[in-house]
């Protein structure tokens, strides 16, 4: 009984989005019949692909005991740079694709050359980078616009029967990054970095490393996410990503990432994206204005980040708590 | 500003030069980017010019209080840009209807300790790490502010008290300059010479050590997250009197410069180390920066380029490093 209670309290987060997207798929059903249809579903993991995408970034990050507070930037960022510069030709879509996951790898070194071997603590780090690249987005396309090809974007938001692309993309980058990626060392040492930095240090994890994978990792998710937004909306907006930094965060807390690090999984977090990205679509097919959107996605992450701080404070005592020192 | 406000207590001895360099490198910092200034636009020497860069000065000033003080016990606190907004359109409408001064400056200081205790119960009851707590009480307060509003044009009423304090001139010095530095006399005052001050220093370089000699944190909490949700809502109002109305977006360019003068001014991020006088030297240079590059034609998006390396590079060199 014991060991099953243990076992819960381990896949509590991922088991409560499962819960959670259930009910909600239900509510919306009952207002709305045609989400069961297959443009229905398509629209559902349209509005929910980009948010999974940058809570995985986000939470491979947090598994490292850091946070990357830039994911929203290097999503507008890749967005931009893919709305203005993809073409109407195969190479040059090819070409675009493969620069655009090059620059989510390489804002995510930059990341990681600041944090892990400059120090920096990571939020004010990933806080000051956030802004260069905001800036850098903003300079390439002052205004919202630009041109994604039919072709790119229907490759990527269209759908096969009930089965939408999005959710193959979603797939694809699960089988062909974070699993082969947590099958291997690397992966372990993420995990062992972020539950104890230093006896990981001391058992010879090259920590600076793993910290800037983690971060590089991070960059590449979240230029899958940009691309992926470039196709949804078939234009280029440098405010386009600001949401996902908070709300990758609330997914990733949703699923039952802890922000210590250390603990984390895949699962979780697409769950908890969807949950979300959910939850603020049916506000709309409810009734609620669209006013209210920034007031819910507040108080969403107020009550996670509120809860999450309560498990914390049960799981350990108050002088070990004040002991660790916060950035 | 002599280096002798920056001196922490109980610091000094054998780090005494190290304070005092580290207080005399922001006014180094502000002479600088001050040459820059003139030498990008002569109209910089002008007295004129001046005045209007210390009117802006002083609002980003009288933020950089609370946001100092916050920096100082090793927090951070986002949540000032929609306080500024949120008080500005609630405070002035609130006026319209009841045309009494206290009534706006009264929703302003409510609203502004209302932010200040939910920032308070975050960061220190749920010990919610305080840059993801603020920045979504950010958005919390976005959200109020549209609901409220309701796309509603912007008011144009404000309270003359508020023009006054932001246009209003005491002889050749602005009313706002005046104000900034009677509130910056007062923050300098309380942290060098009250239990709040110590406490404050305290808590920043280690709170366990703080808790276990009997630092009241609950307490230095509260005072130091509803100053700054105060001073930031004290700031929409003024910037309502400055603009003669409330707006969408008014606080939006209140979320790094205020960090930036801070960090400037020396403070280092963790906490524990830095005072007010050298925010005062960031508040200046932070403004005159802005202006400089707009005086460049440099278009904003290079701006916000310029101000995130700047602060990065500030974090990497001597001031936000871990300790491990």
């Amino acid at each position: 009984m014991r060991r099953f209670r243990e076992r819960l309290g381990d896949h509590i987060g991922p088991l409560c989005c499962a819960i959670g997207v259930v009910a909600v798929v239900i509510v919306y059903a009952v207002y709305q019949p045609a989400v069961l249809s297959a443009f229905g579903i398509a629209s559902l993991a349209n509005a929910s692909v980009t948010l999974a995408l940058a809570g995985l970034g986000q939470t491979v990050v947090l598994m490292t005991g850091a946070l990357d507070l830039s994911i929203g930037s290097e999503i507008s960022l890749v967005n931009c740079f893919a709305a203005t510069f993809m073409g109407g030709s195969t190479t040059s879509i090819v070409l675009v694709v493969v620069a655009s996951l090059l620059i989510g790898l390489a804002v995510g070194a930059i990341n990681g050359l600041v944090v892990a071997y400059g120090r920096v603590a990571p939020l004010i780090a990933t806080f000051c980078t956030s802004f260069v690249y905001a800036g850098i987005s903003l300079t390439l396309r002052p205004q919202p616009g630009g041109s994604i090809p039919d072709s790119f974007a229907n490759l990527l938001t269209g759908n096969w029967g009930l089965l939408p692309f999005s959710a193959l993309l979603l797939l694809l980058a699960v089988l062909v990054i974070w699993l082969p990626v947590f099958r291997s060392r690397l992966g372990r040492f993420i995990l062992a970095y972020g539950d104890n930095p230093e006896s990981a240090f001391a058992s010879g994890i090259p920590v600076r490393k793993v910290g800037m994978a983690a971060y590089m990792l991070a960059g590449l998710f979240a230029a899958i996410a940009g691309l992926f937004l470039a196709a949804e909306t078939t234009s280029g907006d440098p405010s386009i990503g600001n949401v996902y930094t908070l709300n990758s965060l609330a997914a990733a807390v949703l699923g039952g990432v802890a922000l210590t690090g250390g603990r984390g999984g895949m699962l979780g977090p697409i769950l908890g994206a969807i949950l979300l990205s959910i939850i603020l679509n049916v506000l709309s097919i409810v009734g609620i204005s669209a006013f209210w959107q920034d007031f819910i996605e507040g108080g969403i992450l107020m009550l996670v980040l509120g809860l999450a701080g309560i498990r914390l404070l049960r799981a350990q005592s108050w002088m070990t708590l004040l002991g660790r020192s916060q950035s | 500003m002599s280096a002798a406000t920056e001196a922490q207590p109980g610091r000094a001895g054998p780090r005494l030069s190290a304070s005092i360099k580290r207080a005399a490198l922001p006014w180094l910092i502000l002479a600088v980017v001050y040459a820059l200034c003139v030498i990008a636009s002569a109209d910089f020497l002008t007295w004129h010019t001046i005045r209007l860069q210390l009117i802006q000065a002083a609002f980003i000033g009288l933020v950089a209080i609370g946001e100092t003080l916050a920096i100082l016990i090793g927090h951070i606190d986002l949540s000032i840009p929609w306080t500024i907004t949120l008080t500005g359109m609630f405070a002035t409408n609130l006026y319209a209807a009841h045309p009494h001064e206290w009534v706006a400056f009264g929703a302003a200081i409510g609203i502004g300790v209302a932010v200040g205790l939910v920032n308070m119960l975050g960061v220190y009851v749920l010990r919610v790490n305080s840059l993801i707590w603020t920045l979504s009480i950010n958005l919390m307060l976005q959200g109020i502010t549209l609901i409220y509003t309701n796309a509603a044009a912007p008011t144009t009423v404000v309270p003359p008290a508020a023009k006054f304090l932001a246009l209003g001139m005491v002889g050749d010095i602005p009313m706002a300059a005046v104000l900034w530095a009677v509130c910056a006399i007062i923050v300098i005052g309380a942290l060098r010479f009250t239990p709040f001050g110590r406490a404050v220093y305290a808590l920043g370089s280690n709170e366990l050590v703080a808790l276990l000699s009997g630092v009241r944190l609950a307490r230095t909490y509260a005072a130091v997250f509803i100053t700054s949700g105060v001073m930031a809502a004290l700031v929409g109002l003024l910037l309502s009197g400055y603009s003669s109305q409330a707006y969408l977006g008014m606080g939006d360019d209140y979320l790094l410069p205020p960090v930036a003068a801070v960090v400037i001014g020396g403070s280092r991020l963790a906490g524990g180390e830095g005072g007010y006088g050298g925010s005062i030297a960031g508040a200046m240079t932070v403004i005159l920066l802005e202006a400089m590059l707009i005086t460049l034609n440099v278009s904003q998006g290079e701006r916000e380029i310029v101000f995130g390396a700047i602060l990065l590079a500030l974090a990497f060199l001597f001031l936000g490093r871990r300790r491990r």
